[in-house]
């Protein structure tokens, strides 16, 4: 794969749901690409199909037709071992819920994609000690998520999703169920990565997390019915209205 | 009345929302009881079955057996029969021992010279052909059985073919295969049947170097005064053999001698497993027991109604399994009291103290599985009931940092186990069982096969039973325990799935999350199959009567073996299924 090769491409997907009465198309005929380096923001209203979207993205569910190639691959057929690796290598997830497994301390959550995959124990800690003190929570690394706060659990969640360095992180919702100063420590995080260069993919209906991205894209009953590209450098007019500053 | 209906409705709501762990309740339950059930009662069904073919064939109160058939032996016979105690007789008869040969097997035979038209005393019932005629031969019932005889067949007895007459039981002599009465001089002390021949041809058949006593049947004027009369007639000129009715029938009770341990001991093992099998899922339904609690309080409930409540409804069921076994048992008793056919009747089936010890089992099922979960929604708050989530074990650093160093399989099977080690306990348990049921049959297969001495082929009638009946409890214990693996396995995959789900975001394969699922199950497998085996041997040797030969170590081995790869397979179709559901739905609907 080449720098002019999109890191994620999707042509024609389509996403139905159930049948007779309750039949919906969650997704409808949705063509993206979203080159290496770029932060994009999915949004829309409640229903409107994007965290479907980032699901099929994923792997986390098939699409019902279409294409969907990440990092050079195809992934649409791919089967459900292959998808796990794919996201072992290339996909970092951030959820909504945050998804923390509640009897693993911090530190053990981030270092368990690391040990899926095949890291040793030793490496895999330490990439969760640097990542942990990336994300400001170094000293809270032996504790349980039931001793953490909101923010405090969506950040490991956010150092978890990086634990294998993946190409792109897909983000759910990130700020979803989160108070305002927890939701500003998580849009420094994220504008950090995208500092660094790391693909994000976010679906909000969070106009603040959006103003963090590279481009804008809107979605109402599962097509995209606009895609804007926002100012090229730092967070623009937009970042700073919420108190980033570019 | 309003809370009887309210609690019927709602025990019977919660049984069709849970059907498959009621059913599980009641299978369990039902074979435990039924099989303890089976083993308290036997002894005593036997002896009932005596004491019905003896009043039905006017079974005499003594049988004298002479030495020879001498002046002197029938002299003392005679005196004997002609005492103030005795109100009736039947006899001096003759009592030939010989060889038998039909079908194709041969066995030692007692003959007995029989009158064509029996007297008051010992008047065998025939149960097929007719009795007793010149030229024919009337074969005892076990006896026939065993040796596959209908009425029609040709038997040869000692050289002499005869036609078999007529199938008849009788009381006065120990069920097949002890129909000897050896006489005071000895006889042959194989194992033997019964066959009658007219009183000429039984002592035309004794001419034949045969050896041959005499033999007298008393009615007593107090039949329970056997041993007053043995006593008074010690020091007899001729020594006599004197087997009493209570000898009779306590000889009959050692048909069932190794059953009865067997199925006691099966009871109370498959009790244990319905026990580990109703608490694992008790337990995995404690969450949901504390919330309804909490609603039932929340709407004004006293605890004692939430109590009956909640305990209800596995009470219920247990004592409907138990009825259900105490019904198997007594369809299933006449064949297991009675295994050789040679005695007639109806059992009673299980009463007093049987019906004691199944109701404690039933209910020990139903309260010690039910009983923890059940205080401890008592207990909780109100509102903390009402939002209750499952409380998975504690943060182990140690076992995490050990479960890091393994492949990923063996790191989710560690950790899942780790989640409940109150379940892993239960299915180590479980698999305890399994294997000491196992190790015990193996044991029994390696002891030496005895047979009914050099004279007789055919097998040990006894040992038949035997076997039969540990292979059958040991059948049972094998499918209640893979019940209760898949049962574990499924309730592990359900809990956990949202965890896995996760860990399948991450990167694990579905078959690295299987294969976890699988190793749950399997890491406390391996110490309580290790376990089963050193309990079956030692339970088999408490049980045992006299030296005992260990079985071969590979057999052992391969036991537990098929018993772990049993348990990885049985687990591999739930954890399948589970590792296929979709991690986009299952993260949703936590979420929701």
């Amino acid at each position: 794969m080449n720098e002019s090769t999109p890191l994620v491409r999707v042509r024609g997907l389509v996403k139905e749901h159930g049948d007779g009465e309750s039949w919906v198309r969650a997704v409808d005929d949705v063509d993206l690409e979203v080159p290496q380096g770029q932060t994009v923001a999915v949004m829309g209203p409640s229903g409107c199909g994007k965290s479907t979207l980032l699901h099929l993205l994923g792997g986390l569910e098939r699409p019902t037709s279409g294409e969907i190639w990440v990092a050079g691959r195809r992934t649409d057929g791919l089967s459900e071992r292959a998808l796990a690796r794919l996201r072992r290598r290339s996909i970092g997830f951030v959820f909504q819920a945050f998804h923390l497994v509640d009897e693993l301390t911090a530190a053990e959550n981030v270092e368990l994609p690391a040990l899926l995959a095949g890291r040793s124990p030793r490496a895999a800690r330490r990439r969760a000690d640097v990542l942990l003190e990336q994300v400001e929570l170094a000293d809270r690394a032996r504790h349980l998520p039931s001793e953490l706060s909101g923010g405090q659990r969506q950040r490991v969640a956010i150092a978890r999703a990086l634990a294998n360095e993946p190409q792109v992180v897909l983000a759910d919702e990130p700020t979803g169920n989160l108070d305002s100063a927890a939701t500003l420590d998580v849009l420094r995080i994220f504008a950090d990565l995208r500092a660094t260069g790391q693909t994000l993919v976010v679906v909000t209906h969070d106009e603040r997390v959006a103003a963090t991205a590279d481009r804008l894209i809107s979605m109402r009953d599962g097509m995209f019915v606009d895609d804007t590209q926002l100012a090229g450098t730092g967070t623009g007019r937009l970042g700073g209205l919420v108190g980033l500053e570019g | 009345m309003g809370r009887v209906v309210l609690v019927v409705r709602l025990v019977l709501a919660d049984v069709r929302r849970h059907k498959t762990h009621a059913a599980m309740l009641v299978l369990a339950v039902t074979a435990a009881t039924a099989t303890l059930a089976l083993g308290l009662s036997l002894y005593n069904a036997s002896q009932s079955l005596y004491v019905q073919t003896r009043a039905a064939t006017a079974g005499p109160d003594l049988v004298l057996l002479a030495p020879d058939t001498g002046p002197a032996s029938t002299a003392a016979l005679k005196t004997l029969a002609n005492d103030p105690d005795v109100v009736d007789h039947n006899g001096p008869y003759d009592i030939v021992y010989g060889t038998l040969t039909a079908r194709g097997y041969s066995s030692s035979v007692v003959v007995h010279g029989a009158s064509p038209t029996p007297g008051a005393v010992d008047r065998p019932l025939v149960t097929a052909g007719t009795w007793v005629r010149r030229g024919g031969a009337v074969i005892e019932r076990g006896f026939a059985t065993a040796l596959g005889v209908k009425v029609g067949d040709r038997v040869v007895v000692s050289g002499h073919t005869y036609p078999v007459v007529g199938i008849a039981v009788t009381a006065a002599t120990s069920i097949y295969p002890w129909s000897a009465g050896i006489g005071p001089l000895g006889g042959p002390s194989d194992y033997t049947g019964l066959l009658w021949l007219t009183a000429p041809e039984a002592r035309a058949l004794a001419g034949r170097d045969l050896t041959i006593t005499t033999a007298l049947d008393l009615k007593l004027r107090d039949p329970d005064a056997t041993e007053a009369f043995r006593l008074a007639h010690r020091g007899l000129s001729v020594r006599l053999n004197l087997h009493s009715w209570q000898f009779i029938a306590v000889q009959d009770g050692h048909i069932v001698q190794n059953t009865q341990p067997m199925l006691v001991v099966g009871g109370w093992l498959l009790g244990f497993l319905a026990v580990t099998g109703v608490a694992a899922l008790a337990a995995g339904r404690a969450t949901e027991q504390t919330r309804r609690a909490g609603l039932l309080k929340a709407v004004g409930a006293t605890p004692g109604l939430i109590g009956v409540v909640l305990l209800t409804e596995y009470l219920v069921l247990s004592l409907l399994a138990e009825a259900a076994g105490l019904v198997v048992a007594r369809l299933v008793e006449p064949a297991i009291a009675n295994p050789t056919d040679s005695r007639i009747g109806h059992v009673v089936g299980p009463a007093g103290l049987t019906l004691a010890a199944t109701t404690a089992l039933a209910l020990a099922a139903a309260l010690l599985t039910t009983l923890p979960p059940t205080v401890r929604a008592l207990r909780t708050a109100t509102v903390a009931a009402l939002t209750s989530t499952a409380q998975y074990s504690r943060h182990r650093p140690w076992l995490t940092s050990l479960s890091s160093l393994l492949p990923t399989p063996l790191l989710l099977g560690l950790r899942l186990t780790a989640r409940r080690p109150g379940r892993a306990v239960l299915h180590s348990c479980s698999t305890a069982v399994t294997l000491t049921g196992l190790t015990a049959l193996l044991t029994f297969y390696a002891q030496p096969v005895r047979g009914y001495g050099i004279a007789s082929s055919l097998p040990n009638g006894r040992d038949v039973v035997d076997r039969r009946l540990l292979l059958a409890v040991t059948v049972l214990l094998v499918v209640l325990a893979l019940v209760n693996t898949i049962a574990m396995t499924w309730m592990t995959a359900m809990e956990a799935r949202t965890s896995l789900a996760i860990t399948r975001a991450l990167g694990a394969t579905p078959g690295q999350v299987s294969a976890g699922l699988s190793f749950a199950q399997l890491l406390p497998a391996v110490p309580g199959a290790v376990a089963g085996v050193y309990v079956g041997v030692v339970l088999f040797a408490f049980t045992s009567r006299g030296p005992m030969s260990m079985p071969p170590r590979w057999w052992l081995v391969a036991a537990v073996l098929a018993t772990l790869l049993a348990t990885a397979a049985l687990t591999a179709l739930p954890a399948r299924l589970a590792a296929r559901r979709s991690v986009a739905h299952t993260l949703s609907a936590e979420a929701a």
